[in-house]
């Protein structure tokens, strides 16, 4: 209590019962459930317009604290619209308001023309308002604004009047904080879900999986992502993150981070490069801590390259059962602003070779070392299945399922698809993906006793199937072609399908793709029914007589 | 920076243009190769040799790129011979498709040189 209203304290207590009932009912009125379903700004409004009736003032103010700390700004107004209308505003210490919320204590007035405290805002005066009652709002002892009601007529507010309106503050304060968590929360969310990947890729040679996962304590929403950058020529980039902290501030750091990161790699080769120049991007922004992981895959090769920023180890999990976190190189996260010329790892991934990326949401337990947390996810990557969709979702059941997670958890699965038979894969209907098909058909035909005749055989004669398909079968849309290879007898098979259907070749040059198919191919079956074309190419593998 | 799947370059031996294919020729690249050799081939030149030596792939698209080559530089009355070292894949495909029957083809590089004025 301020020295303004301790002089209230005679006639604070309650006269009588029926007093005692009507504030009862009062302190209801505005505590009412019903009035959660309002949005903010209505709440606001209906709860100044019952404050003004109940304690049978004129005027009745809400006034927050703005970001900066140091303002306080009219947000809701009845009796003094004007006041919100010209965007009041003044510092927290100055004036009335200004006193409540540097006290944080309830200010009486009971006459303006003879007060201590100096009352700045205008509007007092043009509106000749005589008292005024102020309480602060307050969530855990801080404070976020100021409720204040004032009466044209001289009055002393009573110990009773105080108390009730400092009830109707603390809804108001709720309600507000709520609200905020709410908006900022849901902005943080959809910036997150905007600024991940929607689709991953095709990739013929490779299956992605990916998966975010919020926290589950509200409003802690993080500043996780993953990212896969196509970056051309049978590459592609992968990128993995954690911004510390969460909500709002994280989630759009994060989504810098993120672009700077697509920027960098597409036009620097090496991953450790990648971060350096990231690195020095995050020490310019001077925000968060960031840690990091960008690699790159060679979509023949499956090598993969990555440099990492305290970011923790990935995982290879390897076709025979083994797996190993790869932890050679590393170097402090983003944003401390140490020097450091992050090195590169590699690691051939061969068939059947799986590459885990993750955040830590997925590896820290409160009360756990670290190394149990990776110890439970070699244990949990091992036992689950190897499609890659498949492992993620066992992969984050077995670590997070019957936990409340604190933090948000990403995780990357790659695997190079396995040469077991039938082999069975899908890619874009691009032009560009031709190259690549042709080195995993070479391969797939290797690995299953092709001679060299029969891996170029092959190569020459499902590019061809292809590309007519891409000519022939699909627009400029995100078409797929899907790839069947199976070994019955000696006998190789590769299916072609896609949704098309060839249209007759035109020109004299046109039209050369299945002579040439059927030049390395014992047997070119070409279908092309209503849901689209189906080449199957048949050839038996091993020497033959020349 | 980024390797390309195929590289194109030119060697100028007095009125003879000797264009060397490197690498894969397919559906991706054959638009951008086709115009490079077709922008860089003038009319001041007598002949015109295609060395596939080092082309390690090549399909009907970039069959089309030398027949529409082929048909071009016929109407300029200018010569053109290829290059495909014998037995290799690149042989293999051309045979296919009977490309002898429309463009002479020598084993190698001074073969092709030599060939230039003479009748084939």
């Amino acid at each position: 209590m301020t020295p303004d209203s301790t002089q209230d304290q005679q006639s604070g207590g309650l006269a009588t019962a029926e007093e005692a009932i009507a504030r009862l009912e009062d302190v209801q009125r505005v505590t009412e459930v019903a009035l959660a379903h309002l949005d903010l700004e209505d709440l606001l409004n209906e709860l100044l317009l019952r404050v003004r009736e109940i304690l049978r003032v004129d005027t009745a103010a809400i006034l927050l604290v703005e970001d900066d700390g140091k303002t306080l700004a009219a947000r809701a107004a009845k009796g003094l619209e004007e006041e919100v209308e010209r965007g009041f505003r003044l510092p927290i210490g100055r004036g009335f308001a200004g006193r409540v919320a540097a006290t944080r204590e309830p200010v009486v007035i009971p006459d303006l023309d003879n007060s201590p405290v100096t009352v700045v805002n205008p509007l007092m005066r043009e509106k000749n308002v005589r008292s005024l009652l102020g309480v602060p709002l307050l969530i855990e002892g801080e404070v976020i604004g100021v409720l204040h009601v004032g009466s044209l007529t001289s009055r002393d507010f009573r110990e009773a009047d105080v108390e009730l309106l400092q009830v109707v503050a603390d809804r108001v304060a709720l309600s507000i904080e709520r609200s905020r968590l709410a908006v900022q929360g849901q902005i943080a969310e959809a910036l997150q879900r905007s600024l991940l990947p929607r689709t991953l890729p095709d990739l013929p040679g490779f299956e992605l999986a990916a998966r975010y996962l919020p926290a589950t304590q509200e409003a802690s929403l993080g500043g996780d992502w993953y990212d896969v950058i196509e970056l051309g020529f049978r590459r592609l980039g992968i990128s993995i993150g954690d911004v510390a902290g969460h909500g709002l501030g994280a989630a759009t750091y994060m989504g810098q981070l993120r672009s700077a990161m697509r920027a960098y790699a597409l036009d620097v080769e090496e991953p450790a490069e990648v971060l350096r120049r990231l690195s020095r991007y995050a020490d310019q922004e001077h925000s968060r801590m960031a840690t990091v992981i960008y690699a790159t895959l060679g979509l023949e090769s499956g090598i993969v390259r990555f440099a990492r920023a305290g970011h923790p180890y990935p995982l290879v999990l390897r076709a025979d059962g083994k797996s190993e976190f790869l932890a050679k190189v590393g170097g402090p996260p983003l944003g401390t602003g140490a020097r450091y010329e992050y090195d590169e790892q590699s690691v051939t991934l061969a068939p059947g070779d799986t590459l885990l990326l993750y955040t830590d949401g997925l590896i820290e337990r409160r009360g756990e070392r670290l190394s149990e947390g990776e110890e439970a996810l070699v244990a949990a990557a091992s036992a689950a299945p190897d499609d890659p969709e498949l492992r993620c979702d066992a992969i984050i059941t077995e670590l997070t399922g019957d936990i409340e997670t604190s933090d948000d958890v990403a995780v990357v699965a790659i695997r190079a698809v396995a040469f077991d038979r039938p082999l069975e894969v899908n890619f874009p209907a691009q032009a560009e993906q031709l190259a690549t098909v042709r080195h995993l058909v070479r391969r797939w035909v290797a690995a299953n006793g092709g001679t060299d005749d029969d891996c170029a055989a092959f190569a020459i004669a499902v590019s061809e199937a292809c590309a007519n398909s891409i000519e022939h079968a699909y627009g400029p849309t995100d078409e797929t072609i899907g790839m069947r290879a199976d070994l019955e007898d000696g006998i190789a098979a590769v299916t072609i399908s896609d949704r098309g259907s060839w249209r007759e070749p035109r020109g004299e040059n046109r039209g050369r793709g299945i002579p040439v198919m059927r030049e390395f191919i014992d047997d070119v079956a070409i279908e092309t029914g209503e849901k689209g074309t189906t080449v199957v190419l048949s050839r038996r593998l091993g020497e033959r007589p020349r | 920076m980024m390797p390309d799947l195929a590289r194109l370059s030119f060697q100028r031996d007095g009125d003879v243009e000797l264009a060397q294919v490197a690498g894969e020729v397919d559906a991706s690249n054959v638009g951008d190769l086709s115009e490079e050799l077709l922008e860089t081939l003038s009319n001041d030149v007598r002949a015109v040799v295609l060395d596939l030596t080092n082309t390690s792939y090549i399909d009907s698209s970039g069959i089309s790129l030398i027949f529409d080559a082929a048909a071009r530089l016929r109407n300029r009355r200018q010569e053109f011979r290829l290059v495909v070292p014998p037995r290799s894949f690149v042989g293999e495909v051309l045979s296919a498709v009977s490309i002898e029957e429309s463009v002479p083809i020598d084993p190698a590089v001074d073969d092709a040189l030599a060939a230039v004025g003479s009748p084939d």
